[in-house]
């Protein structure tokens, strides 16, 4: 039937004893559900952490850098009464890498797939557990690994390269310490967490699909998150040896990427950006997959070109591969941006193809502006914008102006924050109720949801002008022409942080206080919402039988929901679960 | 040269009234480029920028409007519509596809523009350094004058109105970048090989004059010149002071240019100030002269006094300790510091060393005579 619900068993959540019981449970478990909310929490940690230090590039900025009467003004980090600049610059130059080394490699690249993905992959094709759990296990513990020597780095003192460690800079700085091999390794480590949770996302839908779920039954979550592991699998190696180069380089000094030592740093750019760009559909592509299932669900509404979106998924993976030059425009031969250039317009097609499909999915539906909505439809908003201006970047012509400008770094924001963590924004607030079984205050999060959309804008739109007008990224200090629009940007960073930090209040107040969540509170028809919420540790009572397509809503109703409510000529309640005979109550 | 006559292309282009894309123009960059081949950028980036806020304007219509429209009421269900149109979906991949080729095109003819320098340019060598270029006039000689971005002292590059200049480009450290926004042009500078900007530029009919507020006098050859300045800024990230590595290029006619150049040369100096021309020139964004902490010690009462060094070893400062230090910096680090200094060995002739020794005395109080 399709929800007996009121099992026995508890929820995977379900203490199995006392608080040491619990901690060694939780720490050796091979439950991807736990493994999931382990990551998420890391991640919005991880998040804090970078986030906590963009507040403090966007104070630094507030004004830019003066020199009266000997004294340095209006650097946040310079030391009272200094008359360097020096001093000041090296722990902005720490704080900016700090905040790019966190956000890259430990919250976007993980975010979506290992926290949401993890939890949410196998629910949705009606799995007990991913292909190998234990493999799984050691993938968390590898990015704590990962994590550690990164944040050793920090505590050691920070690391000034950027998050992109260009040689030959990276190379010859602080050479008298080992921050910068640390930070590096550290990124190599990380890698490897990538690569098994790719490898065992790609395994587990291959194998683990529920009876009846063929390829195009899927739901797009999972065709996404599909797409984006054959990236991890396939490009993590490349950084993982650049980045294992990198570190010969500096201890062993070998010279491959320095040209002191006869090697050749754009080299080490090529080899960068051959992971660094596939990186970045590692990263939006989990976040499309996302908001395919929110904007479904809560529009009540058949994904339009279902087709189209799981193959521009897939096209834009083929593509990222090929374009990697457009980051080095200012840096290569000639010959080489003009193809890059022609190539990198390839990847704005199917990316435009899913965008016209979301906004047309809207088109006759039945729609609810939830949180989770809400946020998905900010998503759409933010990342048109990210989309478009990378039309420019594209152009050869305006990208020469535009390179490595402010304009470059709002463009990215809007991409990878306005994409992947608002689409991880939606996602979370959408599975939230799964996850741990509890609403949260829904007015409270849209409103923060509101708050969030404004700071991001105040502070990134701005950085558009700030670029075209001529500023250069990764400066501490500036001519005073940029100064009023960096203080609209300082102003919007403020309320980003305040945003959030409602969002953590209604997350805890859930938690602590929130109402008990039903099985299906958004009237979803995929899979994971035909179990308990929270699911029980093996996620379905029952072997799941899929028997209907993941949004037909036109002629199904949801499981869990009330057939009077779904006046839907001639429909069935859902039978997406049914007894399987081969495994008895 | 070809010369590219943008500003009827602009508005022809999009059939708008000249205000409306004059205006946009100001928006975003603060004003048009000063040179042809940037104004035809200036023309695809607006060209982008209505391309862009149509589809968005596009796209947003109609999810606001749908979301309204379509908003979900209690006891009803969405009605059955159409989930897949071959169609509308072959039309709008094929659609956008179209739009991206002459967007490529006209991108890839600026670009051209951009790289391929008339065969008659000026060339110029720039030599980037942490923190700082020199650049080379034909003659020999560098340019020894300073202005300010801000608050922050930077070299001023004089140029010619209306010659194409290239300027070929090298590192001797880390990778830099040469951004002239003004101009849209930029490229990577590199250590292992050289790359090139080009551009010419004219006068503005109302251009200010050279005086008094330059910090000349009336004997300067550049007294009441016309001129226009155009930031440079290093746009690729090379540590600590990045965001101060600028500099000024200061356009100025060109006979009066070739007049000048004539006065620049360094025969004529005496050694300290030889040694100040070169201090400024090179040393100045690490060493301070006035006893604060730069990036490096201060010059400040060094020569004669003992420096002590991260190895444990002392040294008083004299001819032999300050010619190591700037021909061999990461073998002794003064205590206090880090290893910052790029080396100068074949950057610098004996009697530049010989006068860099002469300034450096003539700052101390143990500096003799």
């Amino acid at each position: 039937m399709a929800h007996d619900t009121h099992h026995h068993e508890g929820s995977y959540l379900t203490p199995k004893g006392g608080p040491m019981t619990v901690i060694w449970d939780w720490a050796t478990t091979v439950d991807h559900k736990k493994i999931g909310v382990m990551y998420l929490f890391a991640i919005l940690f991880m998040f804090f952490l970078g986030g906590i230090s963009a507040i403090f590039v966007r104070l630094e900025l507030w004004e830019p850098t003066r020199i009266v009467e000997g004294v340095v003004q209006g650097q946040l980090f310079a030391q009272e009464g200094a008359t360097s600049i020096s001093a000041g610059n090296d722990i902005y130059n720490r704080i900016f890498t700090l905040h790019g080394a966190i956000m890259v490699f430990m919250v976007l690249v993980p975010s979506v797939p290992a926290s949401l993905g993890n939890f949410f992959l196998p629910l949705l094709i009606g799995a007990k557990d991913v292909a190998f759990p234990r493999l799984n296990l050691l993938s968390w513990y590898i990015y704590v690994l990962g994590s550690l020597f990164a944040v050793t780095a920090i505590i050691l003192g920070g690391v000034d390269t950027g998050w992109t460690f260009y040689t030959p800079y990276s190379t010859t700085t602080d050479l008298e310490y080992w921050r910068v091999a640390i930070m590096v390794l550290g990124a190599f480590i990380l890698g490897f967490s990538s690569i098994l949770t790719g490898l065992n996302f790609v395994v587990t839908v291959h194998k683990l699909r529920a009876p009846g779920m063929g390829w195009f039954d899927m739901p797009l979550f999972v065709w996404n998150i599909y797409a984006a592991s054959i990236l991890q699998v396939l490009a993590t190696p490349v950084i993982g040896i650049t980045l294992l180069l990198l570190v010969l380089e500096r201890v062993l000094r070998i010279g491959i990427f320095d040209p002191a030592l006869g090697g050749d740093p754009v080299l080490y750019q090529h080899f960068f950006w051959f992971y660094s760009h596939p990186v970045v559909y590692v990263m939006i592509l989990p976040g499309m997959a996302i908001i395919s299932e929110v904007i479904t669900t809560h529009a009540r509404k058949s994904m339009f070109g279902y087709r189209a979106m799981a193959y521009s998924g897939l096209g834009i993976a083929g593509v990222s591969f090929i374009v990697w030059g457009h980051h080095m425009f200012t840096s290569m031969s000639e010959a080489a941006s003009v193809v890059f250039s022609a190539l990198t317009f390839l990847v704005a097609i199917p990316t435009a193809v899913k965008v016209f499909n979301w906004t047309v999915t809207l088109y006759k539906g039945s729609i609810a502006v939830t949180t989770p909505m809400l946020y998905a439809l900010i998503f759409l908003f933010l990342f048109a914008i990210g989309g478009l201006t990378g039309l420019p970047l594209g152009t050869l012509a305006t990208d020469v102006h535009l390179h490595d400008s402010y304009f470059v770094v709002a463009h990215f924001h809007y991409v990878m924050m306005g994409g992947t963590l608002m689409a991880l924004m939606a996602g979370l607030h959408h599975w939230w109720p799964k996850m741990f079984g509890k609403l949260y205050n829904e007015p409270v999060a849209k409103f923060a949801a509101i708050v969030v959309f404004l700071g991001f804008n105040l502070t990134f739109f701005t950085q558009f002008f700030i670029g075209v007008q001529g500023m250069p990224r990764r400066y501490a200090s500036y001519p005073d022409a940029f100064t009023t629009l960096h203080q609209w940007s300082t102003i919007g960073s403020l309320m980003l942080l305040v945003g959030f930090l409602i969002h953590l209040f209604v997350f805890v107040h859930s938690l602590v206080a929130g109402r008990k969540a039903p099985q299906n509170p958004w009237g979803s028809l995929t899979l994971e919402w035909a179990t308990d919420s929270p699911p029980p540790e093996h996620n379905f009572h029952h072997e799941p039988l899929v028997t209907h397509g993941p949004y037909d809503y036109e002629s199904v109703v949801p499981p869990g929901m009330d057939p009077a409510d779904y006046p839907i000529p001639g429909a069935s309640p859902s039978a997406t679960v049914v007894r399987s005979p081969a495994k008895p109550d | 040269m070809r010369m590219l006559d943008t500003s009827g292309l602009l508005n022809a282009g999009f059939a708008l009234p000249a205000g409306i894309n004059d205006t946009l123009t100001r928006l975003w960059f603060r004003g048009p480029a000063t040179t042809a081949e940037g104004q035809h950028t200036d023309w695809v980036y607006i060209g982008i920028f209505w391309f862009c806020t149509a589809w968005f304007v596009l796209l947003m219509g109609l999810m606001f409007y749908w979301v309204i429209r379509y908003r979900r009421r209690p006891g009803t269900i969405a009605p059955a519509s159409p989930n897949h149109s071959t169609k509308l979906e072959i039309v709008w991949t094929v659609v956008p596809t179209l739009c991206l080729v002459p967007m490529f095109i006209v991108g890839f003819q600026g670009y051209m523009h951009k790289m391929v320098a008339p065969g008659d340019a000026i060339e110029l060598s720039v030599s980037a350094y942490k923190w700082n270029w020199d650049l080379e006039y034909p003659n020999g000689s560098q340019s020894r004058e300073s202005t300010t971005i801000g608050s922050r002292p930077v070299p001023i590059f004089y140029m010619p109105a209306d010659r194409p200049i290239k300027l070929r480009m090298n590192s001797r450290d880390v990778m830099h970048a040469f951004w002239v926004p003004d101009f849209r042009i930029k490229a990577d500078i590199m250590p292992n090989r050289y790359t090139s900007v080009w551009f010419n530029t004219s006068l503005p009919a109302d251009a200010a004059t050279l005086g008094e507020a330059h910090g000349l006098n009336e004997s300067s050859p550049m007294w009441g010149v016309p001129y226009s300045d155009h930031w440079v800024f290093c746009a690729e990230y090379c540590g600590n002071e990045h965001s101060e590595m600028a500099a000024v290029i200061r356009v100025v006619p060109e006979d009066k240019w070739n007049q000048w150049l004539g006065t620049i040369g360094t025969a004529g100096l005496s050694p300290i100030d030889l040694g100040k021309f070169i201090y400024q020139r090179k040393c100045a964004s690490c060493h301070t002269i006035d006893g604060s902490k730069g990036t490096g010690p201060t010059w400040l009462n060094k020569w004669g006094y003992e420096s002590k060094y991260t190895d444990g070893s002392t040294a008083i400062m004299d001819e032999n300790s300050a010619r190591e230090s700037i021909l061999v910096p990461a073998k002794k680090i003064v205590e206090g510091y880090s290893n910052q200094m790029t080396s100068f060995q074949g950057q610098i002739k004996d009697n530049e060393l010989e006068a860099i020794f002469a300034y450096m005395k003539s700052l101390s109080d143990r500096g003799g005579n």
